[in-house]
């Protein structure tokens, strides 16, 4: 975490040395980054053989998904684990379960999510800050630069602040601000390992996203983020109305192949020749070749209420501009979320508790 | 500066400076930067709503009414009146400006420049790849699908007295830019050659201060600033380096028009049907009060909000069914309207001072003390008509109504795309 | 690219077919803008320019501000207003120059006494550039300052003034000529001359070229004239203005 806090702080003291420097050079673009010594732009990525690519017959496959469409990663979570903050927790999805096919390149056909996250404070403002009647919450989500395919900078960019935005909205209102007046909390998260966008079998282009919209792999982020951030929330004691869960819920391509039988529940009709839309929960972007529809939820249980929404995507054919039918897709993605983040709901609540029973315990013993 | 930090920091001894979160000394410069722009000698009103609380409930009560009485008399899906032009700078491929009659003005110019594509050989593979799925599609229009690359369109939008990475210009070009690029549709066609393509540089300038939240404002000219942009006509063949037409008269529209009779297809002319043609993305700005929906919120509205939702949608004009004949009934042919993302945005009313009501308020209740320990639980206080800022999310339904309210027939998302069509975009 | 500029001789017509003591169309809208104090849009050839202001307003420092009221100035070159699209940081020296030239010249208009403690933001944004864009800033700020109501000696009008032949060709017989576009500018002297009323008095000289300095007095005589012409337009525009208002109010 120590390594975290150097991050943000010198960004922050860059911003001052380049205001500080600009009066002398004309600074070609806002977001660069002068103090470290950096590598090319865009960085090198793996190098990939045509063979691989099936250009030479032999090829590697896509990994499949051969979860049912309903049933989540397996989802490691534990609080406590950065003892320097008031309260911290650690997130991990599994990869997906390997389809045992042997693999002829060595680069893992899959990424996981590797989250976590520190919270610091409440603690009360500086005397010369202006007085303010609830809680000043302030978010941070930084991707390591080892975090994906693609080296990141150490500066936060603008994907990565739209990502802190959102977690924002989430925690927001869940907190109940107006018991710390004048004072202020800080959630910081450090992606150690994100998402992909889709499979890097397609992103040869050098591109980072390419066919239609992309980020898909943000929006997984983005909900692990709001179940971490939870987790350390309550961590670190902070009075909230519920624990906010995280959940994803996407409309993909799937073969017409792989399913005989279409679930009533999540299938949404056929698409192309052969291949058929389908809804499922916890999208891992690299199994699939096409997503077209992904919403994410910050969801209360307890209260059956939404504090995040973000859903993006296009379902392409002219067949679906109904009202109807547009809405039946729009709520099913919204309902399936909210079934992530129920089902997330149980692992978060379960491993507050321990926490609890831990600390309780610990407390206890001290006083024997 | 750097100077003057140190100095400010010294003043807390509490704080060493190495300690202070990032926010506080985000702030500190914030404020600097506040006195040297009486711009932005107030923080945005957008995060710190400035009305007291008395006020913030009167508005709550009013527009919690059945039927809801918004403060400038508007009905809920009723708009303020706008100025648009279009085609203000000749210097761009496609420009526009937007009035709202509170003073808020925006200036969008799209430019696009011609750019060496990366990654030739990815593109072969893909187009390789993609020859084997396709089943032999022979149509050029088809074989274009999803050569495109999100990085080719670049949205920057600027705000007076907020830096250019401060969160809410940030979060605002991402949520445009996500309606932008969400169906793919733009980016294919900004693609020339294999190794050449169009970079779209879509520059958004709010001109004045923000008053209030200026999503719609921006979505809206930018619309219009698109619908007018046009890109010079291609006259080199294939993969040659591209050359071309130096007749603007000539060139073509950048999101392509009905009218072909007065344009020349980019393409060779075929018997086969158009295809639907997407029109830039809107973004509407819809708050909820209680059980009420609004469009189009004013700063009173916001300030209260429950629920501040932006919705992003746009149009498909399908030219291969013809309009059916106007009939003398006055319902309109439906429009495609797609639903392209939704978002929340943190509502302000969160932030805002909360009101006390008499019953703790011990001005009020200092005469009869011994009544008040009673009434200190908050079960027991009377909070009607007392501001409450909100807490907790929305309901699923309510998220639902939106939508329906905002794509179905007859809806709102018909009725600003009408109000847009009056607009001439050249 | 460089400027044909061997034409001129044969015919005395300039390349946008001017002669050599023409302007070029100026237009120009005050009160564009509710939100703010004052506002103008200002627009010379293609050269067109927003101009809001903000103020005089209380200055927000604890123990700020001095007997008058301080100028600040701050201009916004928009990313498409050039020929490639160029986005500008806010400290860019260049810009730096013409924000103190402007603050400069309308601290010596302006009746900053009547204002103590307090500022007068004065904020440009260029939206599209083709030659004498400083002038077109401090006549656009000259507008929006008559529409804010801030008391001023008189109109500052600014225009460039240019000579027809380069430094190094040496020409005997060069003509001076006046507001000059962006292509002319990129090949030939000139200085943007801005003067204080009707008179000949001169409150604003910046010239960052090479001229012979027996061109300088004709190319500046050039520009006064050039500002005199100017201050006919802007003063019409202003009282056509000012007819409107005052026709709405007795309605």
């Amino acid at each position: 975490m120590s390594m975290n806090r150097k991050n943000l702080d010198s960004e922050d003291t860059k911003w001052e040395l380049q205001e500080f420097v600009s009066g002398w050079y004309e600074i070609p673009a806002a977001m660069t980054d002068r103090r470290r010594i950096n590598g090319p732009p865009g960085g090198s990525s793996p190098v990939i053989f045509a063979s691989s690519l099936g250009i030479g017959g032999r090829s590697v496959k896509r990994p499949s998904r051969i979860r049912p469409p309903d049933e989540l990663r397996k989802i490691f979570l534990k609080t406590g684990l950065t003892p320097l903050a008031s309260g911290s927790a650690y997130l991990e999805l599994s990869p997906s379960a390997n389809t045992g096919e042997t693999c002829d390149s060595l680069a893992p056909s899959s990424s996981a999510l590797k989250l976590t996250c520190a919270v610091h404070g409440p603690r009360p403002l500086p005397r010369s800050a202006p007085f303010t009647p609830q809680i000043q919450l302030s978010t941070h989500i930084k991707f390591a630069s080892f975090a994906a395919r693609q080296r990141r900078g150490y500066i936060r960019d603008a994907s990565e602040r739209d990502l802190a935005v959102h977690l924002e909205t989430a925690l927001r209102g869940v907190i109940i601000g107006n018991r710390w007046p004048k004072s202020s909390v800080e959630v910081v998260i450090t992606v150690l390992e994100g998402e992909e966008d889709r499979w890097w079998g397609d992103e040869t282009g050098g591109g980072t996203t390419g066919g239609s919209a992309g980020g898909w792999g943000m929006m997984n982020v983005l909900a692990g983020c709001i179940t971490v951030a939870s987790a350390a929330i309550a961590d670190a004691g902070i009075d909230c109305l519920d624990l906010v869960s995280g959940g994803v819920a996407a409309i993909v391509k799937t073969p017409q192949s792989q399913h005989e039988a279409p679930d009533r529940d999540t299938d949404m009709g056929e698409i192309g020749k052969n291949g058929r839309l389908q809804l499922v929960i916890d999208p891992a972007p690299s199994e699939h070749q096409e997503i077209y529809a992904a919403c994410v939820v910050g969801y209360l249980s307890t209260r059956d209420e939404i504090t995040e929404l973000w859903l993006k995507g296009n379902i392409p054919g002219t067949t679906s501009f109904s009202t109807p039918m547009q809405m039946a897709e729009v709520g099913g993605l919204l309902d399936k979320a909210v079934e992530a983040a129920v089902a997330v709901r149980l692992v978060l609540g379960e491993a507050v508790r321990e926490a609890a029973e831990l600390k309780a315990g610990q407390n206890r013993n001290n006083k024997e | 500066m750097c100077h003057r930090r140190v100095v400010e920091s010294n003043q807390n001894p509490d704080f060493p400076n190495q300690y202070l979160p990032q926010r506080e000394q985000r702030q500190h410069r914030g404020d600097e930067r506040a006195n040297s722009s009486p711009a932005a000698t107030m923080p945005p009103p957008l995060t710190h709503p400035l009305f007291s609380p008395p006020e913030l409930s009167y508005t709550h009560t009013s527009l919690l009414l059945q039927p809801p009485i918004r403060p400038d008399a508007r009905t809920p899906t009723q708009f303020r009146p706008i100025i648009a032009e279009t085609n203000i700078l000749p210097g761009t491929n496609g420009s526009a400006r937007i009035c709202f009659p509170d003073g808020n003005e925006a200036v969008v110019g799209v430019k696009a420049e011609v750019e060496r594509s990366a990654g030739v050989i990815g593109s072969l593979l893909r187009k390789g790849g993609r020859g084997e799925g396709g089943g032999g599609d022979d149509n050029e229009e088809e074989g274009r699908k999803g050569v495109g690359e999100n990085a080719w369109v670049e949205l920057t939008i600027e705000i007076p007295g907020l830096r250019d990475d401060d969160a809410l210009p940030v979060f605002l070009a991402a949520m445009l830019n996500e309606a932008l690029l969400a169906s793919g549709d733009l980016v294919d066609r900004l693609w020339i050659n294999q190794r050449w393509h169009w970079k779209l540089y879509i520059d958004i300038l709010l001109l004045s201060p923000p008053l209030s939240y200026p999503i719609p404002l921006l979505s809206l000219t930018t619309h219009l600033a698109l619908l007018s942009a046009r890109l010079p006509r291609l006259i080199s063949e294939a993969d040659e380096d591209p050359l071309f037409d130096n007749d603007w008269e000539a060139s073509i529209h950048l999101y392509p028009r009905h009218n072909k009779s007065s344009e020349p297809t980019p393409s060779k002319p075929t018997a086969t049907k158009p295809k639907p043609r997407e029109q830039p993305p809107v973004t509407l700005l819809v708050t909820v009060v209680g059980e009420n929906i609004f469009f189009d919120p004013s700063l009173e509205e916001i300030a209260v909000a429950d629920l501040l939702l932006a919705v992003s949608i746009s149009e498909t004009i399908d030219d291969s069914e013809p309009p059916p004949e106007p009939k003398p009934t006055t319902t309109k042919p439906p429009r495609n309207i797609r639903l392209l993302s939704l978002r929340t945005i943190d509502p302000p009313a969160r932030l805002t001072p909360p009101g006390v009501p008499d019953a703790l308020n011990t001005a009020v209740t200092q005469a009869e003390t011994p009544k008040n320990k009673a009434a200190t639980t908050d079960a027991d206080v009377d909070y009607s008509g007392v501001w409450v800022p909100p807490k907790g999310g929305s309901k699923r339904k309510l998220i639902g109504r939106i939508i329906q309210m905002v794509i179905e027939h007859g809806g709102v998302g018909e009725e600003v795309l009408e109000g847009l069509e009056g607009v001439d975009v050249g | 690219m460089p400027l044909d500029t061997s034409s001129y001789s044969l015919a005395l017509l300039r390349l946008d077919g001017r002669r050599w003591n023409e302007l070029r169309r100026i237009h120009a809208q005050i009160s564009t803008q509710a939100a703010a104090d004052g506002s103008s849009y200002l627009e010379m050839g293609n050269t067109k320019v927003i101009c809001t202001i903000a103020g005089p307003a209380e200055v927000r420092r604890t123990g700020g501000g001095g007997s008058d009221a301080e100028i600040k100035v701050e201009i916004d070159i928009a990313g498409f207003s050039g020929v490639e699209r160029k986005k500008r940081t806010k400290t860019d020296k260049r810009v730096a120059e013409m924000r103190y030239t402007i603050a400069n010249a309308f601290s010596s208009s302006l009746l900053t006494h009547l204002y103590p403690r307090s500022t007068i933001q004065i904020t440009l944004h260029i939206l599209s550039q083709d030659g004498s864009l400083l002038a077109a800033c401090l006549n656009a700020a000259t507008l929006a300052l008559i529409d804010a109501g801030i008391p001023m000696t008189d109109y500052i009008v600014a225009c460039t003034a240019g000579s027809t032949s380069s430094y190094s060709s040496n020409d005997e017989s060069a003509d001076p000529l006046l507001d000059l576009n962006s292509s002319e500018e990129m090949e030939l002297p000139f200085l943007t001359v801005g003067t204080l009323g009707a008179g000949e008095k001169v409150s604003v000289l910046v010239m960052e070229t090479r001229a012979q300095i027996g061109r300088l007095e004709g190319m500046l005589a050039v520009g006064v004239d050039g500002c005199k012409q100017v201050r006919e337009i802007l003063d019409q525009v202003v009282r056509r203005h000012g007819k409107k208002l005052v026709n709405s109010i007795v309605e």
